[in-house]
């Protein structure tokens, strides 16, 4: 049983994160996981989509979505910020960036910072999986490719001309159903009329 | 040295008043707070940073309301029951405002007793646990025996809590009265509680407690605590040398070990926004009916 620490205010992360830490084994230990992951979100932020091992990037994410929702929620001049900031970006102009160029660009977004896909293994026989880790809104083109709505496909524009087809053999049904019931109007509107001339 | 960087098209659109300073503070570690502000000034008058919900305050106040942050013991319903239990019970009570260090005095229900209560009272050295199952530890040397007790802030058996002196101090647990000299510890039975005017702010006790001579019951040294003041002169050159050896300075840029320790602002305001109005609720009816003035009947003396 423990008691949530009260003494810092953090935002809500979007995506999802595990409940443990990952280990990232190495010679150096724990100080040794956050050098690395250190490197890896100067990178992330630098070339704005890195390919990498699964795991350090899942780690790298968790950390580099952490770092701009703190940059978004305290800004500029808030000094544990910005030692944090220097602490993380090994390169220092990335510091600016953040602040000047990712922090405007994510202020409003309703979504995580970052996207990861899966990437295919480049050794045969070691299960290493592999991933992509970009920041959303970066200059490159898209990695998916997804032409479901492109209206220039063979299966769109079947699909768009049998939805034509029918829409129009709906109105021709509808425009016969009017005239018809038109005719049966006009018919009632005479009949009476004749009939009383007739009595009369 | 000028650094060669890949520079994307958004950067050179959006940064070329940054570009042209970037040159001069390249190597700099840490950019200066007077040049930012400037910036700030220049590029987005009307920016500012995030303001939180004000309802987060109460998170010092009532902190046994939010969930235990490890989420493999996280049940949203349980957590949601447990809140309406809490609720009734401070209805039942006045569970007052207290932190640790503040000294508390505490009436409990016991049938063996003459009386059958039993009140004890001590300085409170520890908060923890969330929901119902929240603690607080009570510290006191009563006839030079160091006596602590723990109780539960939602016991039924509680009668009375009261708060004899509302203060907090340097550090978050004082576990190490238990190695300080007895004179920090030891508070009369019989003290009068300290009213402090309405609107005061909670006082910050800065005293450095002094500890007694080694062996302790923990590595006081190791802790980075505020709140004593002779640990130097009890330790012995092994000790510093093993102390720096231990240190981990890169804990506290740990963004993620922060964010599993803590319930995040989002979650924090949907609790606070259902408990808060009953909250405030019981608050004011208890300040008027402290100032109501009962009427008394005068006991007649028979002549």
């Amino acid at each position: 049983m423990n008691q949530a620490d009260i003494s810092k205010i953090v935002s809500k992360l979007r995506i999802k994160v595990p409940p443990e830490h990952r280990r990232l084994r190495g010679p150096q230990g724990p100080e040794g996981r956050l050098n690395k992951l250190r490197k890896t979100v100067t990178g992330l932020i630098k070339y704005e989509r890195i390919e990498l091992n699964y795991r350090r990037g899942d780690e790298a994410r968790q950390y580099a979505e952490r770092l701009i929702s703190e940059a978004i929620s305290h800004g500029d001049c808030h000094k544990p910020t910005m030692e944090i900031a220097d602490y993380w970006l090994l390169e220092k102009q990335l510091v600016h960036k953040l602040f000047k160029v990712l922090v405007p660009r994510y202020e409003n977004y309703n979504t995580a910072f970052t996207k990861m896909y899966k990437a295919p293994q480049t050794y045969y026989g070691r299960n290493i999986d592999k991933a992509v880790l970009e920041l959303r809104g970066n200059p490159y083109p898209s990695l998916t490719n997804k032409q479901s709505n492109n209206r220039l496909l063979l299966q769109n524009v079947l699909l768009d001309a049998a939805k034509y087809d029918y829409r129009q053999a709906k109105y021709a049904e509808m425009a016969d159903k009017m005239s018809k019931t038109e005719e049966l109007q006009t018919k009632l509107d005479n009949n009476p009329e004749s009939k009383p001339s007739e009595s009369s | 040295m000028s650094i060669v960087i890949r520079k994307s098209t958004i950067d050179i659109l959006c940064a070329a008043k940054w570009i042209a300073r970037r040159d001069c503070r390249a190597l700099s570690s840490v950019p200066e707070k007077v040049d930012i502000g400037e910036e700030v000034k220049e590029k987005v008058p009307g920016h500012k940073p995030r303001a939180h919900n004000p309802l987060l305050e109460y998170r010092h106040v009532y902190p046994e309301f939010l969930p235990d942050p490890n989420p493999k013991w996280r049940n949203s319903l349980r957590e949601k029951m447990e809140r309406a239990d809490m609720l009734k019970r401070r209805s039942q009570i006045d569970i007052p405002e207290f932190y640790v260090g503040s000294i508390v005095a505490v009436t409990i229900s016991d049938p063996h007793a003459q009386g059958k209560t039993n009140r004890f009272v001590g300085i409170c050295i520890d908060r923890k646990g969330s929901g119902l199952r929240a603690e607080f530890i009570l510290r006191n040397v009563i006839d030079h025996q160091g006596v602590e007790v723990r109780y539960e802030l939602y016991d039924p058996t509680i009668q009375l809590i009261q708060v004899l002196r509302l203060e907090k101090r340097l550090d978050d647990k004082l576990y190490y009265l238990r190695d300080a000299l007895p004179e920090y510890c030891t508070f009369p039975l019989d003290m009068d509680p300290e009213i402090l005017p309405e609107g005061t702010p909670v006082p910050l006790n800065p005293v450095q407690v002094k500890l007694k001579p080694r062996p302790w019951l923990e590595r006081w040294e190791r802790q980075e605590l505020k709140g004593v003041s002779n640990i130097e002169e009890h330790l012995k050159e092994k000790d510093r040398v093993r102390r720096e050896l231990r240190k981990t300075p890169w804990e506290k840029y740990d963004l993620m070990k922060q964010y599993r320790k803590t319930i995040p602002a989002e979650d924090q305001s949907e609790i606070w926004n259902e408990v808060y109005n009953q909250l405030q609720q019981m608050r004011v009816s208890r300040k008027k009916m402290s100032r109501k003035r009962t009427f008394a009947t005068p006991k007649t003396q028979l002549a």
